[in-house]
């Protein structure tokens, strides 16, 4: 829907337009023009759309984020920075959209592995030619509004590239932080790993308690038989937007995981889409919370183009307060793709008689030899467990908030890096609906 | 490709066994829609002012309306001044008044269809309403109903006999403004049903109505409303059928149930409509609005459909369970076939307390069809303890068609609890072999399967209608695969 608001975002186009990477690249400027063609078309997503039905964007026109610009990165206190950003792995951190090197830690990555800056890839004529023709090709602008904004404005982002038969040996962490207040931050991060190779990955969105627009798209190209693991971990500040994207291919025999933990943010929407080749995998795992007057809107679809693919999807929501959690699943098995075996699950926790959850999971089936099924539930805690816990001397407000956070933990538990559990550990709590409870117990 | 892949074929490809014409001199109004059209429908059936009113509103609100196009199917665009929107098999004075003074062509044509209108066949005990193109031509048992107090008669009848009820129901459940094509029926409807069960009682009989596509050209534009006052209980069933024809005919009816307090009613639809041919090349467009509104408290609605004609099924019978503890369910079966396209599933809006609702869907596609379930559980915020079931299953015959599933589930209360469960499989060829190695024919074997497959909803049919319903439809999946 072309509003004027989506107007006063492509009117401002001439002025940013400096402030943006890859300015000299033509091939990058027609990019950013068919995406600043396809915004003025057709703007910003509505609920009138049947993608966007159960979230509405309009928040983005009560107020005009302007393009952040390069700030120093002094504003950020080490101390609370060390709360989101691991020891243990090598990380990216971008404020603001772009890529400090000072924050970051890429001591002892070795030298075949490259994982740097959008804008200083650009600059150099071996990695622009080699993002020439991928950057961008595992996602439409047409998807969605904000893929366009973002292909448009993107002021910076990462580009991780994973040479043949590499076994990264720690982790990468990309962390995006925001600092400016009504800010529109677009990053772009590009991952490819090559054939036989094997690496996992950390996003993580985090900013500074104030109202921004966080706006992310990350590609990743997964070579044959190669192996990626991606964790999102989105804890934007209460009063942000987060419209973030994850496109991937897989190629032959390639498996890729994807763990989402949607926690943060006023407003938060999250796309993963895969296609899935010959006999590819893929695992993706969700969970939301929401407290207060949070919307979590969470949206896969996973294309099986080719036969023997494997989909395992299990998403969990537990909403709370006046918080509306949206799951939008879709599974689409293409002709060709016979034997495939594909499973979705969603499951919400319903705890407050003005919390909401949507769902829609999807099966879109045109091969007849597979195996395909999905189960959702919507519903509150088990009433037989509440009464054992209590045969067992436990009070009922402390059995109901050991459920619910077993029902929860079973996602943090799949996360394999102590650090990392830790830390998502520690936001849960901090969410988790009855806050300051005596959590003895964990 | 196996023999039983083979055997499977041959089973879903019978032919169309209700594809005749019955030749009759009619009364056809010229295609095309506009005021005056309206006005003269409503003269012919010599309704009352409030409903010519009532037609004109909403065809003024349809006019203001675009067609949908978010369902999963494929048509081109209708054009609705090509229709003709009257069509009657000629007669006498006004209406027979007796079965001697239907023209016996088309008593023939229901003998034909298996649907005797003399009420000393085999079928004592259903009270049939035969409505064929525009018009209602015979209703059974009238006699008899009305002894019980129950009034089923023609909805045109009604509109004359009855305005009170048509007053206060038409249009209350599914209101003008609802969709295009409730809009259209609205402004359009020729004929359908009318029931109304006073209070305490049980329908001595089970009713039903035939409906039957004859003239070419035509779109049938039907009108049900059955009413269940307080503790009655009615049992209902519906069936279709049309000749084949190489162009596509609009049929596009809406089905208004109200049940009050304590009241059942059981909806059955056995749905045959001319699927068209095996290169996709005509067939009717089934676009339908049903709802049942569960107002009263303790209500329970049970709808029960076997779709298996049609090139497209555009329909989402549902629930409004506005009553406490009222209930709803749906049972379907959906078999789609060549080129058909199906778009098919239901609505549950829980909107009373401790309501309940179970939603069973077995979709079969074969050849290069495509069936889509999509429904909607929606759990309002005064449902508390709301509950639903739902399970759907699609089974796919062949490589090219396709099985797709759709639901959707909106929840903003607790303590309510929802589940769905979907699946979509092939016949294994285990269980094949299984069957065969226990001495089975494959051809028995893909029957027992399939008829297992469908099971849980055909015996939500009624066994009134089950003679009935194998007479309907030539191939009755019950029938002739199992």
């Amino acid at each position: 829907m072309v509003t004027a608001k989506t107007n006063a975002y492509v009117d401002a186009y001439p002025e940013v337009e400096s402030l943006l990477c890859g300015k000299t690249l033509p091939w990058l400027q027609q990019l950013r023009a068919d995406a600043l063609l396809q915004l003025t078309a057709h703007g910003f997503p509505s609920f009138r759309d049947e993608e966007w039905r159960y979230t509405n964007v309009s928040a983005i026109d009560k107020k005009h984020y302007g393009v952040a610009l390069n700030a120093t990165s002094a504003a950020i206190d080490i101390n609370w920075l060390k709360n989101y950003q691991l020891a243990d792995v090598w990380s990216l951190v971008l404020v603001d959209g772009y890529f400090s090197a000072d924050l970051s830690n890429l001591e002892g990555l070795p030298d075949a592995v490259k994982a740097i800056s959008l804008s200083q890839a650009f600059q150099d004529s071996h990695y622009s030619s080699f993002l020439e023709g991928k950057l961008n090709s595992a996602v439409d602008f047409a998807e969605n509004g904000f893929v366009a904004f973002n292909g448009a404005y993107f002021v910076d982002g990462v580009l991780i590239h994973i040479p043949s038969k590499q076994i990264v040996a720690k982790p990468i962490q990309i962390l995006h932080i925001a600092t400016q207040a009504l800010t529109a931050i677009n990053t772009r991060t590009v991952i490819v790993a090559d054939e036989l190779s094997e690496t996992q990955l950390i996003e993580t969105y985090v900013g500074l308690d104030s109202a921004y627009l966080s706006v992310a798209v990350t590609e990743v190209f997964i070579g044959q038989n190669a192996d990626v693991t991606l964790h999102k971990v989105q804890v934007e500040s209460d009063n942000a937007l987060h419209f973030g994207g994850t496109y991937v291919k897989q190629a032959r025999d390639a498996r890729f995981r994807h763990d989402n933990f949607a926690l943060g943010g006023l407003l938060a929407r999250s796309d993963v889409h895969t296609d899935l080749d010959y006999a590819s995998e893929c695992e993706l795992n969700g969970l939301y919370l929401g407290v207060k007057r949070q919307h979590i809107d969470n949206h896969t679809r996973i294309n099986h183009l080719k036969p023997h693919g494997i989909s395992r999807q299990l998403y969990k929501g537990v909403l709370d307060d006046r918080a509306r959690g949206v799951f939008q699943g879709r599974v689409v098995v293409a002709e060709d793709a016979q034997k495939t075996d594909s499973q979705m699950n969603n499951r919400n926790l319903l705890l407050s008689s003005d919390a909401e959850a949507d769902t829609k999971p999807q099966l879109e089936i045109y091969a007849d030899d597979v195996k395909c099924a999905h189960g959702v539930t919507v519903g509150q805690l088990d009433e037989k467990s509440i009464f054992y816990l209590q045969s067992r001397c436990v009070d009922e407000e402390t059995a109901r908030n050991m459920l619910t956070f077993a029902f929860a933990n079973e996602m943090v538990d799949k996360v394999k890096i102590k650090s990392l559990h830790d830390l998502i550990l520690g936001q849960v709590l901090t969410r988790f609906p009855q806050e300051g409870i005596n959590k003895e117990w964990l | 490709m196996s023999a039983s892949t083979q055997e499977i074929n041959n089973l879903i490809n019978q032919e169309y066994k209700q594809g005749f014409v019955t030749e009759l001199e009619t009364n056809t109004f010229l295609p095309g829609l506009d005021e005056s059209v309206i006005h003269k429908l409503s003269k012919i059936k010599n309704e009352p002012e409030f409903m010519l009113e009532y037609r004109l509103k909403a065809f003024r609100h349809w006019q203001t309306m675009k067609s949908p196009e978010w369902a999963f199917v494929k048509f081109d665009s209708i054009d609705y001044q090509a229709i003709s929107y009257y069509s009657a098999p000629k007669r006498k004075e006004d209406g027979p008044k007796s079965l001697d003074e239907i023209d016996p062509q088309v008593l023939e044509a229901y003998k034909k269809l298996g649907i005797p209108l003399d009420e000393q066949e085999r079928l004592a005990g259903v009270a049939v309403d035969a409505v064929f193109d525009s018009v209602s031509v015979a209703t059974t048992f009238k006699g008899k109903l009305k002894d019980a107090g129950v009034i089923f008669c023609p909805i045109s009848e009604a509109l004359r006999d009855h305005p009170e009820l048509i007053k206060e129901y038409l249009g209350s459940v599914v209101p003008i403004t609802d969709n295009y094509f409730a809009a259209l029926n609205a402004a359009v409807f020729t004929d359908g049903s009318f029931v109304y069960i006073p209070k305490g009682v049980r329908c001595p009989m089970e009713l039903s109505t035939y409906f039957r596509i004859n003239a070419a050209n035509t779109g049938q534009f039907e009108r049900t409303l059955i009413i269940a006052d307080e503790g009655s209980h009615v049992s209902y069933l519906e069936g279709c059928t049309a000749p084949m024809r190489d162009e596509n005919q609009l049929h596009a009816a809406v089905v208004e149930l109200v049940a009050m307090k304590d009241a059942v009613i059981k909806y059955s639809t056995v749905q045959n409509w001319y699927p068209g041919d095996k290169n996709g090349l005509g067939g009717i467009y089934n676009f339908v609005t049903k709802r049942a509104d569960c107002r009263g408290e303790n209500s329970k609605v049970s709808w029960t459909q076997v779709e298996t004609g049609s090139a497209i099924t555009w329909k989402y019978p549902s629930c409004v369970l506005t009553g406490d503890n009222s209930v709803g369910e749906f049972y379907s079966v959906a078999l789609t076939n060549n080129y058909q396209q199906a778009d098919t599933g239901t609505k549950m809006i829980h909107i009373g307390k401790n309501t309940r609702s179970t939603i069973v869907s077995k979709g079969i596609s074969a050849g290069k069809a495509q069936n889509t379930y999509r429904g909607l559980v929606k759990v309002l915020k005064s449902a508390e303890n709301a509950r639903n079931y739902t399970q759907c299953d699609s089974l796919l015959v062949g490589d090219q068609c396709g099985a797709h599933t759709f639901p959707y589930i909106e929840v903003k209360q607790p303590s309510a609890q929802v589940e769905h469960e979907a699946t979509t499989s092939k016949i294994s060829e285990d269980q094949l072999f299984f069957c065969q190695q226990r001495g089975l024919s494959a051809e028995d074997a893909v029957s027992m399967i399939v008829n297992g497959f469908c099971k849980e909803v055909f015996k939500e049919l009624p066994m009134e209608f089950a003679v009935e319903a194998q007479a309907l439809l030539g191939l009755s999946l019950e029938g002739s695969v199992g």
